[in-house]
Formats: structure tokens, sequence, C-alpha cells
């Protein structure tokens, strides 16, 4: 199947195609925008979906040097009252890891087997001995466990760009996968941020799955994209209906990581994808 | 066409290749000389010397523009690692506001300023704006002078307080800018009295609530941000190199960014097209953008053009000279060898009475074109606007010789999208009790669309029994009151399918009054999407939907918090909206991206701006004075709101004329840059509206081919 021109790999259309080649053809390829929910209490997700962006903007705000009581004004005054908690949070746990240059909100690309891969990372630091760490903000409520964060595309992707990409961000010629570490860290547990270190080992089974990937979608016909066997995929996902896999959306509280399922993009306010006003 | 690694380059492009990097330069020329591919050549370099692409910064007047930037990015991505930031002003603006708004709300004025802005859009701006001045319209005798249509009034205004920001002026100096310029009746004064307190009013209620539209945004970015060193720092430590394009169709306050900017990078190309300027309506300046090359280290200047053969290059010294005496320039005659001038040009034998006529010679003129190995990505129809009648029967023309084509602007708007309709209508229903219920005919074409097996026959015969507006009560029965025989012929898994959709609106509305798009997405996904309805395959329905709901939520977004709740229900008031044109009234861009392999139907305009030259362009309507004359714009003056209007003039009808003049200058040589063979003159006696025009457009191309002919004798 040819990809369009301007086709990236993302974190989020990987994952989409390891849960559902369909709804990666759908979604990525055909451009389908189904408009169903994605859950059954949308105003509770939708509410949530802004939460977090907001949230994201206020620690972009931080880390761009906009005075502590400014945002802390905009934190206890936000229309969510978590936001303040998890403010106040982040304030406790965060700044004593951000020694070293940063890079926020920063996008990376590379290329693998041909095709084009891009990354927005929340935050890359830099450090004065070589080693470079990738954080990334989430506010699911739910906690989500250290096993299953290591094998999401959205990890493995991630590290992986950077171990490719990342020299563009520093004077290094290049950069070994031991230099690196992936820091999620969750509002809902605040002071246990899950790290994930990387290495020559993991840097090579996940070029090679990459690759293979990569390869299956590029080289396989349209109508090989198939429907997932495992419905349970299909609680949260839009085309429901179109494939005939229920009536009624699943529940937000059994969404595991919301952020992926709304795609991580919504949550950063990415101003690039804001419709601009042509006047 | 972009430039590509085959092609060989011109020793212009070369030279400016060759060029040192740490250098600003400024390059002019007329368009078809390869500006941008040497822009994007630089692009190349920056990277190839190891400059990172995030360092890298690209402004342009208009997003589509980055196009060709983009592409070459795309082929380098090996070097690149990571992306150029592509940007226009009002994109820079949005951005920076949006990311330091804490260190610049409280200076603003903004009422709120610990909560967080409401950026609007150009249809929610004019929703507010049709909410501030609709009263005063039709409570205090705004405008009572004007014979025009509202929406004209408010875009209007709109587009005056957008005009002061971007020309850098205050906003509360547009009514009296407007009448020291006007010569004539004294009613105009009123008018622009009026413009000046509908633009006051809807900049107070804007600050009020945290609303920040497109002027907003440019002036809090300009007059605060620009200057915070916190800001200024972030966009100088995070940009290192520029590049930037069609310079002559940006605005003011753009150009005083850049110069001021410009000594920060360590380079620069900015890249100057000669001769055009049409964004003038939109505020471009080409002279504060030509004043930047003063910046620059060194200016380049390329002369060579690439597109054009010897005939189209011949037809444009003709039409320049013969407009140049019509200014009052040189009336001294210049040689036009008449074999080139009929290369160049071709028209019918005779021109047609009717439009339709000529249409259909313009589509056979294509088809020949095609059939003769012209790629139809070649080939492009322009009028300098494209109403719908005219593209109307294009397309079917080009339908049925089989042409490829595609519309720059597609056929219909979202609301009026027959799929767009049936939703609302749906709601209308669902929601009683916004008492805006359809006629009998809507709802049974809304049925027809949503329930497999319905034809309009039959859907007509169900809702004559089952649709009660005024009841007072739901106002769909079920099936079951339908008479038997009517039953038999609906058929009962039809019967059964509508009081399926029945019960769920009946049952789902009330929880949903002010959650529209919500309700929709409900409604597509539970049922119309499901088997047995309408939209269960339609891929391209689905599409249509999720638009139509993401411009319900924006609204929902943008108006939910601000306007009291008690006031009006936001889905209510969305329709209302929709039905009176304020929104839903923008085409889908979705679909606009160019298909190299289809004949391009476009207003001329549109072509010039999205600056991709092709073989052969057919110009039709070419007796319109739309050529050349401004818009009727009773509230607004775009050369009395410019930088370069002088205090004290008055604008009177020499000011008009000349600047006609000038923008046929623009337009045609503009056009002619971007075509390399063959211009086709489509042209009837009388045109779309059916009136007989001859304007200056025909009578310069007639007088440049007699004057060719007489030379040739
Ligand atoms: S509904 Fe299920 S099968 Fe269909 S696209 Fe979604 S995940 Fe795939």
């Amino acid at each position: 199947m040819k990809l369009p021109d301007d086709f990236y790999f993302t974190q989020s259309n990987l994952q989409d195609y390891e849960d559902c080649a369909y709804r990666f053809y759908l979604r990525h390829l055909l451009h389908v925008k189904w408009p169903a929910s994605v859950v059954g209490d949308a105003i509770a997700f939708e509410k949530m979906g802004q939460s977090g962006a907001r949230f994201h903007r206020l620690i972009q705000q931080y880390l761009l040097g906009i005075p502590e009581d400014r945002l802390r004004d905009l934190a206890l005054r936000d229309p969510n009252p978590e936001i303040a908690e998890w403010w106040e949070n982040f304030l406790q746990y965060i700044p004593q890891l951000l020694d070293g240059q940063r890079f926020i909100e920063s996008t990376l690309t590379t290329s693998l087997a041909g095709q084009h891969l891009a990354a927005k990372f929340d935050l890359v630091l830099v450090n004065e001995d070589g080693n470079l760490t990738i954080f990334d903000w989430k506010t699911s409520k739910k906690q989500i466990r250290k096993d299953w964060l290591l094998e999401r595309v959205q990890t493995r992707l991630y590290l992986l760009i950077l171990k490719q990409g990342g020299a563009s961000l520093t004077d290094f010629e290049s950069i070994g996968p031991e230099q690196i570490t992936m820091t999620y860290w969750f509002t809902a547990s605040p002071d246990t941020p899950v790290t994930i270190p990387y290495n020559h080992h993991a840097y090579q089974k996940d070029q090679a799955y990459f690759i293979k990937t990569i390869k299956i979608i590029i080289e396989q016909d349209s109508d090989a994209f198939n429907r997932t066997t495992d419905h349970q995929k299909c609680r949260f996902c839009v085309y429901r209906s179109h494939c005939d896999r229920g009536v009624e959306p699943g529940e937000l509280a059994s969404l595991i990581d919301f952020e992926t399922h709304v795609g991580s993009d919504m949550l950063k306010i990415d101003i690039d994808r804001i419709e601009e006003i042509q006047f | 066409m972009l430039y590509n690694n085959h092609m060989p380059l011109s020793l212009e492009q070369k030279a400016l290749q060759e060029q040192p990097l740490p250098s600003k330069i400024f390059l002019q020329g007329q368009a078809g000389t390869g500006k941008t591919t040497a822009g994007t050549l630089w692009l190349k370099k920056l990277l190839d010397s190891g400059i990172p692409a995030h360092e890298i910064l690209i402004v342009i007047p208009q997003r589509t523009l980055a196009q060709p930037y983009l592409e070459c990015l795309r082929d380098e991505t090996v070097l690149a690692h990571s992306l150029v930031t592509t940007l226009t002003l009002g994109g820079l603006a949005r951005r920076m506001v949006d990311l330091f708004w804490p260190l610049v709300s409280r200076e603003i004025g903004v009422a709120k300023p610990n909560l967080p802005p409401q950026f609007l859009t150009l249809e929610t701006a004019q929703y507010y704006m049709s909410y501030i001045v609709r009263p005063l319209i039709e409570k205090e005798g705004y405008f009572e002078s004007l014979i025009i249509n509202r929406n004209r009034i408010y875009s209007q205004i709109l587009d005056n307080i957008n005009k002061a920001a971007i020309v850098g002026f205050d906003y509360t100096e547009i009514g009296d800018r407007l009448k020291a310029s006007w010569v004539g009746d004294i009613e105009q004064f009123h008018i622009y009295d009026d413009v000046q307190s509908c633009v006051n009013r809807f900049r107070n209620f804007c600050l009020e609530n945290n609303l920040l539209d497109f002027s907003l945004q440019v002036e809090v970015f300009i007059k605060h941000l620009w200057s915070s060193p916190l800001c200024h720092n972030y966009l100088v430590r995070s940009y290192r190199h520029l590049i930037v394009d069609n310079l002559e169709e940006d605005t003011p306050v753009c150009h005083d960014i850049l110069r001021e900017w410009l000594p920060d990078f360590d380079s620069a190309l900015l890249i100057f097209d000669q001769g055009a300027g049409y964004r003038f309506f939109l505020g471009a300046d080409i002279a504060s953008g030509y004043s930047l090359r003063k910046e620059c280290d060194s200016i380049f200047q390329f002369e060579e053009n690439l597109v054009n053969e010897p005939c189209i290059t011949h037809l444009k010294s003709g039409l320049e000279h013969a407009i140049l005496s019509l200014q009052g320039g040189s009336r001294k005659g210049i040689r036009i060898p008449y074999d080139a001038i009929k290369d160049s040009i071709q028209s019918p034998e005779e021109n047609p009475k009717y439009f339709p006529v000529m249409v259909h010679w313009v589509a056979n003129q294509v088809a020949n074109l095609i059939t003769a190995g012209t790629p139809p990505g070649e080939i492009v129809v322009l009028a300098p606007f494209m109403p719908d009648v005219l593209r109307f029967y294009l397309s079917n023309q080009f339908d049925e010789l089989g042409i490829p084509h595609q519309s720059h602007r597609p056929s219909r708007s979202l609301r009026d999208e027959p799929t767009t309709q049936t939703l609302l209508t749906l709601a209308t229903v669902a929601f009683q009790d916004w008492e805006m219920l359809p006629k009998r005919i809507n709802l049974a074409f809304a049925l027809m669309q949503v329930i497999e097996g319905l034809d309009l026959v039959r859907a007509q015969l169900l809702t004559a029994y089952v649709y009660d507006a005024r009841s007072g009560e739901f106002p769909l029965k079920t099936f079951e009151v339908v008479p038997g025989e009517i039953r038999d012929r609906v058929t009962y898994q039809v019967g059964k399918r509508y009081d399926h959709l029945r019960d769920w609106l009946e049952s789902n509305a009330p929880q949903n009054t002010n959650r529209l798009d919500f309700f929709l997405n409900h409604l597509f996904g539970e049922v119309l999407s499901q088997p047995g309805y309408g939209f269960h395959n339609n891929l391209d329905s689905g599409n249509t939907i999720a638009n139509l709901i993401e411009s319900i939520q924006k609204f929902r977004w943008a108006i939910g918090p601000q306007l009291p709740a008690e006031m009006f229900t936001i889905g209510r008031e969305y329709v209302q909206m929709v039905q009176d044109g304020i929104i839903a009234a923008q085409y889908v861009h979705e679909w606009e991206r160019q298909d190299s392999n289809s004949v391009l139907i476009s207003p001329a305009y549109t072509f010039l701006i999205n600056n991709q030259p092709v073989d052969y362009q057919f110009w039709l309507d070419i007796g319109s004075p739309s050529w050349y004359q401004r818009l009727n714009q009773p509230l607004t003056q775009p050369y009395v709101l410019s930088r370069n209007w002088v205090e004290g003039d008055l604008w009177d009808s020499e000011d008009e004329l000349a600047h006609a003049h000038e923008t046929l200058r623009r337009l045609t040589l503009g056009l002619l840059h971007r075509c390399r063979k063959k211009v086709f003159i489509g042209m009837s006696e009388l045109d779309v509206r059916g009136f007989e025009n001859r304007g200056l457009l025909i009578r310069l191309i007639q007088h440049v081919l007699q004057s060719a002919k007489r030379q040739s004798r």
C-alpha cells in the first residue's frame, strides 16, 4: 500500500496499527473521521482531555520560565480543582529532576525502512554528563504498570527516535542507547515516577520490530488491513458501528490509558493543528 | 513546478546557492524565475551544513505556501532529524499568546486575567459580532441607510478591526480615518460612526469575556509580548535561521517584526515577488515588504523567466505596454510579432451569445488538449470570481467528456450538505422546545437519508401519519399509528427501524439540550451508523458529520462559558446561526488538496496565490469588470486603511480608476508569469448574470492583437 507523501509514522498511528490494522487503515490512510463517541460519558471524557491539555500547558509555561506565582494563580482558579493539586505535586517532585538543557515540546524525526517517523516529546533533558531523559506527563486517573508501559509503542518509539535523531539537540556526534532514559510522571501517583532505561539490546529489538511493522504496512494490499479478532479493542474504538462490533461505547472508568485513546497529540495543545484564521 | 534533483539550476539559482551561509539575502524577481525553488535549495543547504531543522523558521503569508519547503524537508529526513517551523504572523501571534498568556494577561485589560484566553475562530468572531450588532440594527437604527446582507455588515466590521491590527494603528481611529478620506454623501459619515461604535463594543465585549479574536491576538503579541524579554528571548533562542517567502503578500506589522528580528538571525533569505501583492485586500503591503531589502547584506535579482515560452513573453510585453499607456505611461509603440501573439492566444471564431455555449467550447478545447497528451494538471480554468452556476456548468461539461477536474472551492458549504441538513432536521425534531420544528417534506427527506430501505415517496407517506408538529407532545408518533395498508407499503422492517430511531431521539434529547455535539455523536454512533441505517457504510457522510460536530463543538466552547445559559440553548443558537448563514457557511477544506491529475477550476486570485505555473490557462468572463474593480464594501476601504494612505488625502474617482488599472496590470501579468504555452479566452456576449459586458481586459487584448496585426502588414 503506497503511503501518502506526507505520511509520518507516529506513536499514535503505530499504536492503532498494533491494536487493529483496519483502524489504522481507516483513520490514517483513508482519513475517515467517524464521529461516534469513544466512551459513554462523553462529557467527563472531554473534561479530562481539556484538563490534561491545560495541565500540559502549565508545565510548558513553567519550563519556559514564567514566574511560579502567576502559574499558581492560574492553577488555583482552574475550572477543574484537581489541577491545583496536580500542580502542587508537580512542584514538589519534578523541579529537582530538571537539571540540564531543556527541549520543550520538541519534535524529532528519523527514517526507518525508507519511511519517516516522528515523535513530539513533552520534554527532553540533556544533562552535563551527556545523558538524555525523556519526560512524559500523564494525567490518567489510573495508575499504569511499568510492564505495560514497557510494551507500549510510545515508549519504544520515543526511545528509538531520540537515539536516532537526538544528536540534532546536542553537540554529540551520535547518542548511545545507554545514555537515554524515559520517565513517565503520573498525576495519579506523583511520588512514584516510572523510569525506563534504554540499552543496545532493546534498541536493536525495537528497531527490528518497527522495521518489520513498517514493511508489512507498505507492502500489504489495502484489503489486507484486517479487523482485529480481539473484540476488547473495539470497546473504545469509534468505528464500532461501521465494523458491527457493538452499539454502546465503553465505560470511561475502564479506559486504562485515556491519553493514548484520545491520541496524546490531542492533549498537548498542538497549535499547528488549531485552525488558523485566514484573515 | 517544484525542484527535483534532475532539473538543472539556472545560473541565477546557482549564484545564490554559492553564497556563504552566514549571510542575509534579499531575493527579488518576478513570478516564474525560480525563487521558491531557490528557497527550498537554500533550506537544503542549511540542513546540509549541519543546522538542525528546528532552528529554522519559515515565514509565509498563508500556510499553503509552506508546502514546497515541507516537501523538501521530507526528502531530507535523514539529514533533518527534526522539523522546521512554518508560521504565518497570525500563527506566531496565537502561539505566543497561548504560551505566554500568564505574563501579559494582567496588562491587556481582560476581566479575568487568571483564566485562560478563549481564542475565536473567524466563525465564532462573526457570531459574536452578530450578537453585538444585531440589536443595534434592530433597535437603534444602525446602518439603516444600507441595503446589504447583514452578514456582510458583520464581516466588514471585523475586517476593519483586523486591518487596524495588521496595519498597526489603533482600532479607535477606524471611523475617523474612513470619514477623513470620504468624498460624497454625508450619510456615509453616519455609517462610519456606526462602524466605530460597533468596533468599540466588540472589543470591550472581548476584553470582558477573555475572548481573543484575530485582531486582539495580533495586538497582544505586537504590543506586549514582542517587547517582553522572556518571549523575545525564547523566539531568538529557538530560531537561528530565517526564510521568508512571498514577503510582498505579508502585512506591515509582520514586516515590522521581521525588521527588528533580522539582526538576531545567523542567516536569512527574504524572497520578494515583484509585481505581486495579490493579498492587498487582506492587508498585504508591498512597500513595507520591499523596504526590508535595506536590512539585508546582499540583494539578488532573478531575471530569467523559467516558465514562459517566447510567445507568452511577447503577449506579456504587449499587455504590459497597453496597460502602461492606459496609466499615462509610454505611448511609444513596441514591436510585437503577430505570429507570436496568435500562438499565445486562442478564442472561438465568434463569441457565442450565451455562456453555456462558451462553456461547451471550453470543455471541447480542454478535451482536445488532453487527447493531444497534455496532463490535466497542466490546465487551469479561471474567472475573476467563480460563481456557482459557472462552476456547475463547467463541472457538468467536464463530467460528460470524462475530463478529471477539481474545483478549488468544493461546490457546497458545510451547511448546504444534505447530510448536515438531515442531522440538524433530526435535532430540531428531538428538541421540540426550540420551536424550530421542520417542514414535513424536510423531515421526510431526512428519514429517507437515514433509514435504509425508505424512499422519498414512502418517507412522505410515513411522515404524513407520524409527524405532528402541533400537538405540543413529542412530534413523532410510533409506527403503530400508521394505518395498516400504509404500514404494508412502508414495510414492517422500515417501521421497526423508524421506531428505534424515534425512541432513541425521544429518550436522549432531554439530557443533551446544551450539548448538541454530544447528542449527534451518540445519535450517529448508536443509531445512524448501525446496520439498517443510512450511514452504516457511508464513509464520506461520516466525514461531513464529523465536520459538522466539530463546528458545533467549537461553537459550544467559544459561546458556552461566555453567554448566560438562561438566555438561550447553545444547540438552538447554533442551528439558528446556520440558518442565518453566519456559521457553517465556510467551505470544507479537507478535500482541497491539489490533484496533479485534474483540471483545476478556480478564481483567478486563488490560483495566483497558490503559485503553481501551468501550460494552459483558460480565462473566462473576460468582459467582466470584476477583473479589476474592487468589491462594493460600504463599511470599509482597504486603501484608506493601509499604511500607505496619507492623512488628509481624499479618495476620489481618479484614485479608484488608477487602482483599477494597477489591479488589472498585476493580475494579468501575474497570470501570464505562471503560464507556459497558451491562454484560451472564453467569452460570451451575455455573461452568467445576463449582462452584456465589454470591460477593459477584453478591450486590451483586442488592442494588443490589432496592433500586432497592423505591425505585421
Ligand atoms: S471497531 Fe474493532 S475492528 Fe473495527 S476498526 Fe475498531 S478496533 Fe478495528
